[in-house]
């Protein structure tokens, strides 16, 4: 039996609006084929490479042979790329001159000591290198929470003025795809969104698709009921506002009716989970999926691991610390 | 004629790598006689992690490098064991090894296929468009039928090292960066599902490495024989270790040891020194890691690298998959490009065909975990191995926060700078010596450059008290 990537995407298309998973909507290969391919440009600026690692991951939509094979035209990725030296920075400046391509940039943009901190290559600090490849590009795309909004590498002290791309590129529309590292699907979902549609998608105040950002992780959480029977009183009570019972209690203070630790079953909320400030689609996509169509085989609060926020702006410092495991005190 | 040339940005590795290169005759033939290994990317992880709670440090770690993010939340649950006083319960030891050995392979088939096979393949007319187009096309590269076979695999590979972290995420959670090592253990539990699933994937990874990647790898030698005698280096190799087979790590899949000037011995991490002459560092030099105070210094004068230079006795050391192989008894092959591959490869196979073992010594149900109090004070070592090479980190506690964290990472060591007294790092003494026919194409370069499968986010770090 012979199944075409457009029977795969029809039956995706279906189990995605099940599970309330955003779909993707390629378009069709002969739109594909005419427009030969959605020119990219990849940089990497303050980056762990940890959001092309994931990007590699990709399978929901397609896999990234299928993306770079069939729908990408990626004209410089500094991981993956065949050209090495002036040879490979030729590619860039081509395209660049060339324009018509997304920028994606990946990793924070650091502005200390005149940007001395990173260079793209010889000559071309990163800050200057993007604010050059935005002006030609027709969209720009953050991806990883350092490239959107300055990330790890600007937790304080931010030593090297460390910056995301809204405050790099100011006056111009950037997509968002925050994640540490983000998701595949969010990256190939996005790109297929521009694809069929000749716009960005619609973004919340953070710049963030509210296909895949538009909901709490709380609020879709399985643990939903387990929060709301035994913590939600408290905390939403105005008794300990954003913070876990833990973050002022120890384990054993009398007033902590069901000590908590990790390994255990249920709401991570004591332990420190930040589900209820993230926003991300995390408990129904999951991660690290296996067919097309299909979720992830686990994701951090099914591994029991409480949510560390890292789609939100202000991780990491505003999500530390990322566990509570005994309270504070001696 | 000498002329000086720069590969930069050094491609298809992690990271930013500027390498120059001076060529020129000798004894008639055209060669390396001078080389500049030289990090251009700074983020200062060691000041970030400063006054943050110490299990902090397990997930900031990891995005030192999204390439070996789990070395990083492997090592710091090490290190964070040793603060506390904890040691993980069997499931706990066993999940971390699984989760670490599967993003290993995914690493391992990463490097060969995506990172240092295109280097040997001329894919003109099989994969004529970007990222692939334009490249070195030199006459030695494989072509034609070969070509297509090794592209065909390099396809298959992409989807063989997604698995392996889908494999990971099983236990891992999500890969890459898993949330799930704690000190004290591991927060998932083991399910009889789980294991069966790993098992699945894990048999399919061995069945690629076998009959795909380790004759891939050992065609690419039989092809390029002479990269058995290219990229020595400096000769010495380091590995502090990972795996541990048992609760307090004395045994270890891959054990720790050096081969110094020749010679196996052991490994004391007190030896270790870090020097900033040619490094961008205005502070103390020659200082271990448990001490020391730097800044960073952007325009320090004759500094060319953002890598400090660690050495061990003040002797230039290589680490990674050979460097493992190699003290651990299983490859003794040589030190060359050719050898980096072939031990990288059989390393991958070692620890998939282990993994095996170890899933059938979990317990469904048991414990993964073992709460312990972080205390006022402390200070702790963890020594553990990523996919390239020795990492290490460095920690000290005191009320209760990050005092001091140190890293020190394996590409540190590979690509570090000269140090204090003019030493090479072993990038740059591999280089040198190496015949390049065509300064335009300089490909002997990057198969040197690329064998030691540098990770450069990991490799630029600070020192401070």
């Amino acid at each position: 039996m012979n199944i075409t990537r457009r029977d795969l995407l029809k039956a995706a298309t279906a189990v995605a609006a099940a599970m309330g998973i955003k779909a993707a909507g390629f378009p069709d290969a002969e739109v594909l084929a005419k427009t030969g391919g959605l020119k990219v440009v990849w940089l990497q600026a303050q980056s762990c490479s940890g959001c092309s690692v994931s990007l590699l991951n990709s399978i929901y939509y397609d896999t990234i042979e299928g993306l770079v094979l069939n729908t990408l035209d990626l004209k410089f990725h500094p991981t993956v790329m065949a050209a090495a030296g002036s040879t490979a920075v030729r590619a860039a400046e081509a395209a660049r001159l060339a324009g018509g391509y997304v920028l994606v940039v990946e990793g924070s943009v650091p502005t200390g000591a005149a940007g001395e901190y990173c260079y793209l290559w010889p000559g071309v600090r990163a800050v200057d290198g993007v604010k050059a490849y935005a002006r030609n590009a027709i969209y720009i795309v953050a991806v990883g929470t350092c490239a959107a909004y300055g990330g790890i590498p600007a937790g304080t002290p931010n030593v090297t003025g460390a910056k995301g791309l809204r405050d790099i590129l100011t006056g111009k529309t950037v997509v968002n795809l925050p994640g540490c590292p983000t998701h595949p699907d969010w990256i190939v979902g996005t790109i297929a969104y521009i694809l069929a549609n000749g716009h960005a998608p619609t973004l919340d105040s953070s710049g963030r698709p509210t296909d895949y950002y538009g909901r709490l992780v709380h609020d879709n959480c399985p643990n939903l009921a387990a929060y709301t029977s035994n913590y939600r009183s408290r905390a939403e009570g105005g008794h300990a506002g954003g913070q876990s019972c833990l973050a002022c209690h120890r384990n054993n203070d009398s007033d902590v009716r069901s000590p908590r630790q990790l390994g255990q079953a249920g709401c991570l909320y004591p332990v420190g989970c930040k589900g209820r400030f993230t926003y991300a689609d995390c408990p129904a996509r999951k991660w690290n999926g296996g067919a097309p169509g299909t979720p992830g085989v686990n994701w951090c609060i099914g591994a029991r691991a409480p949510c560390h926020g890292c789609t939100q702006p202000n991780f990491p410092d505003g999500m530390s610390p990322f566990f509570t495991l005994n309270g504070p005190g001696a | 004629m000498f002329t000086t040339i720069k590969v930069a940005p050094m491609t298809r590795i992690e990271g930013h790598l500027d390498i120059e290169v001076t060529v020129g005759p000798v004894n008639g033939k055209q060669q390396v006689v001078e080389a500049k290994s030289s990090g251009t990317m700074f983020r200062g992880f060691e000041i970030l992690l400063k006054n943050r709670d110490p299990l902090d440090a397990l997930h900031i770690t990891q995005r030192i490098c999204g390439v070996c993010p789990i070395a990083h939340g492997m090592t710091a649950a090490l290190t964070l064991d040793a603060a506390l006083g904890v040691a993980p319960p069997t499931n706990g030891r066993v999940m971390r090894n699984l989760v670490l050995g599967a993003n290993f392979v995914q690493s391992h088939i990463l490097h060969f296929y995506h990172l240092a096979a295109p280097d040997y393949i001329d894919t003109t007319g099989i994969l004529d468009l970007s990222p692939w187009t334009p490249r070195f096309v030199t006459g030695d590269m494989v072509s034609g039928t070969v070509a297509a076979t090794l592209v065909g695999h390099y396809v298959q590979a992409l989807a063989m090292r997604r698995k392996a972290h889908q494999m990971g995420a099983i236990f891992g959670g999500k890969l890459p960066c898993s949330p799930t090592f704690v000190p004290g253990g591991f927060t998932e539990t083991v399910t009889a599902q789980k294991i069966a699933d790993f098992r699945v994937l894990l048999t399919e990874l061995r069945g690629f490495i076998d009959g795909v990647m380790v004759p891939d790898v050992l065609a690419v030698a039989g092809v390029f024989p002479e990269y058995g005698a290219m990229g020595r280096g400096c000769g010495n190799l380091l590995a502090y270790g990972v795996f541990n087979l048992d609760t307090a790590g004395t045994t270890k899949l891959l054990a720790r040891g050096r081969y110094t000037d020749g010679a196996l011995a052991t490994v004391d991490p007190a030896q270790i020194k870090e020097y900033v002459k040619y490094s961008k560092y205005s502070s103390g030099t020659g200082l271990n890691p448990q001490v020391g105070d730097t800044a960073p210094s952007a325009t320090k004068a004759g500094a060319y690298s953002w890598l400090k230079a660690p050495r061990y006795l003040d002797k230039v050391h290589e680490v990674g998959a050979l460097a493992r192989m190699w003290v651990n008894g299983d490859y003794r092959n040589g030190i060359s490009v050719i050898d980096r591959l072939a031990a990288r490869c059989l390393e991958a196979k070692k620890i998939a065909d282990a993994m095996d073992a170890w899933l059938n010594q979990l317990t469904v149900g048991g414990a993964s975990y073992t709460f312990k109090d972080v205390p006022a004070t402390a200070s702790a070592i963890g020594l553990s191995e990523a996919a390239r090479g020795a990492l290490g980190h460095w920690v000290g506690i005191s009320s209760k926060k990050v005092s001091r964290y140190q890293i020190v990472t394996p590409t540190n060591w590979n690509a570090s700078p000269k140090d204090d007294a003019g030493r090479r790092g072993p990038i740059e003494q591999a280089l040198i010596g190496t015949p390049v026919k065509d300064t335009t194409q300089p490909i002997e370069v990057l198969r040197v450059v690329h064998s030691f499968d540098p990770c450069l986010a990991c490799s630029v770090h600070m020192v401070r008290v």
